[in-house]
């Protein structure tokens, strides 16, 4: 018997048309989707059938904790409505979201000292520049110097313990009995304050209707509502939402626009 | 990883020719970089926008009588919203795997003398079946008529191409703030144990039925009064103590009884 001869076949498998194909998925990825925030809590959104967008600039978002869905809490309810917030400013480079934040900060502090004259906070530079690289940040003011002093994994993991009374900001007080604003008020003030000397910067030597076509935080806030979007979870109990509302209502910012998910109109509501 | 191919095409070979070189380049490691970026893309990023739902809101400061706006008695259209709790999560239906809201309407001035037994009815968010407006948004629907049937003609025209977006738009806000035709006057009362969700929804059965005028305000002792007659006459409970402040007494009776026992 003749032996058989196994032929040897090169074993190359041309990768060109496969190296095409991811360059082309790639592409797609880069240009549809956007990058994740990093939050210190997940919600759900409900869903409603509003066609309108989530602007990509100039936003505050107001992220209201929801009960702890993962079952390790004894009382689930001691994790919700814990408030967040974030800052983006404009796509250019003038007014990026990194030099808004520190101006806010500083707005804030001015304010926040004002009320509380017996202790004040001070923050060195290197604790701002930690604010204005922080996408979100909920703790009340007085341990604001302590958690910017914090690395960022430390942070994340101090923001992330919801049950802790120093993550949040405080909401409770529509106004104490120093007639002092709260927390979460004296972040929509200097917001408010912010926004409104950017506005009258911009719009220097404008007519008064020039100044409401500027595209900035100010028109956002006052004349569209989309400046502001409360993001709470779907199962949060309403008169949690309602607190924050509230105080909105209370700094007579009484536009705002709420986040939700996407669904058609025949699907049924609930 | 790039071979060049010189084996040339048989043995004849021309003096002066250029050799013919077949260039293999492996593309293995391209495809290996790329599929770990796709990845990286796909972990790190998100195709979902959120959407946004804007609301106005009055002032909370005290207005005086004189200077509130009264809606016609006969525009008026109250909804408390209550949401179903089982335990302390919110209730979810076992066929649609949804939470489970309850409407409990009145139309005009609350019926306090319990004339007819239509002082509230009870409606459920339905959305459409088969094309046709079911639960609370038939109501709706139906106290908004006018309004909706222009709606609906605007609606075929964009559709038809007859007009652009924008012209649609326009003419729908226009539409629904026509205060020629009759339209309702909303007045959402989300009770205590009403879910964030159960308020979008309400909501957004506003903007589905192009009600432009609607407000959310919190429940009157009038309101609670027309609940605890329903719940007696229906053999239900509607108002239980909400779902978070059972959840604390609870939370504080067992700490005092902790405490109790170590002192003893």
């Amino acid at each position: 018997m003749g032996k058989v001869k196994i032929k040897k076949k090169s074993t190359l498998i041309d990768m060109t048309a496969m190296s095409d194909v991811t360059v082309l998925l790639l592409t797609f990825f880069m240009l549809t989707s956007t990058f994740l925030q990093k939050e210190p809590t997940i919600v759900y959104t409900p869903s409603s059938v509003s066609e309108e967008k989530v602007p990509m600039n100039n936003l505050v978002t107001v992220l209201v904790s929801s009960a702890d869905k993962s079952g390790k809490l004894e009382d689930p309810t001691l994790a919700e409505g814990k408030l967040f917030i974030s800052f983006t400013g404009d796509a250019d480079s003038t007014l990026s979201s990194e030099k808004i934040r520190g101006m806010m900060l500083d707005e804030a502090i001015s304010v926040y000292n004002d009320q509380h004259k017996n202790n004040r906070i001070t923050l060195n530079e290197s604790q701002k520049a930690a604010f204005r690289s922080t996408n979100m940040i909920g703790v009340p003011f007085a341990a604001l110097p302590e958690v910017l002093s914090m690395s960022v994994t430390e942070r994340d993991k101090f923001l992330g313990d919801m049950t802790n009374p120093n993550v949040g900001i405080p909401i409770n007080d529509n106004k104490d009995r120093d007639g002092r604003l709260n927390d979460f008020q004296i972040w929509l003030k200097a917001i408010y304050n912010v926004a409104q000397r950017i506005n009258n910067e911009q719009g220097e030597g404008k007519s008064a209707e020039e100044k409401a076509m500027l595209s900035n935080l100010y028109t956002a806030l006052m004349r569209k509502g989309q400046g502001i979007a409360i993001k709470a979870d779907k199962d949060t109990p309403f008169t949690t939402v309602q607190l924050v509302f509230d105080n909105l209502q209370t700094m007579k910012l009484n536009k705002f626009s709420l986040m939700t998910a996407l669904k058609s109109e025949n699907e049924p509501t609930n | 990883m790039a071979q060049i191919d010189t084996s040339g095409g048989g043995g004849k070979k021309k003096k002066g020719a250029q050799k013919k070189m077949a260039i293999h380049v492996d593309f293995t490691p391209m495809v290996d970089m790329n599929m770990l970026l796709i990845t990286f893309f796909m972990l790190c990023t998100t195709m979902i926008k959120s959407q946004t739902l804007q609301i106005v809101l009055p002032t909370n400061e005290d207005v005086k009588k004189e200077q509130q706006s009264q809606a016609k008695q006969s525009e008026a259209i109250t909804l408390i919203l209550d949401t179903e709790y089982n335990g302390d999560k919110p209730a979810v239906d076992a066929n649609t795997g949804k939470t489970v809201h309850n409407i409990y309407y009145y139309e005009g001035i609350a019926d306090t003398t319990f004339s007819t037994p239509n002082y509230l009815r009870k409606e459920e968010f339905i959305g459409n079946q088969n094309r046709e407006a079911q639960g609370i948004r038939k109501i709706l629907r139906g106290k908004n008529m006018q309004v909706m049937e222009e709606y609906e003609k605007l609606k075929t025209q964009w559709k038809n191409k007859e007009i652009t977006k924008d012209e649609f738009d326009a003419a729908a806000k226009k539409n629904a703030a026509d205060s020629l035709k009759t339209r309702p006057v909303v007045v959402i009362k989300p009770g205590p144990n009403t879910t964030y969700e159960g308020l979008i929804n309400a909501i957004d059965e506003m903007n589905i039925n192009q009600i432009s005028r609607y407000s959310i305000e919190l429940p009157t002792h009038t309101d609670t009064v027309l609940l605890r007659r329903y719940e007696q006459d229906h053999g239900q409970t509607i108002i239980r103590p909400t779902v978070r402040a059972k959840a604390r007494t609870t939370a504080a009776a067992a700490a005092t009884d902790a405490e109790a026992s170590t002192n003893s």
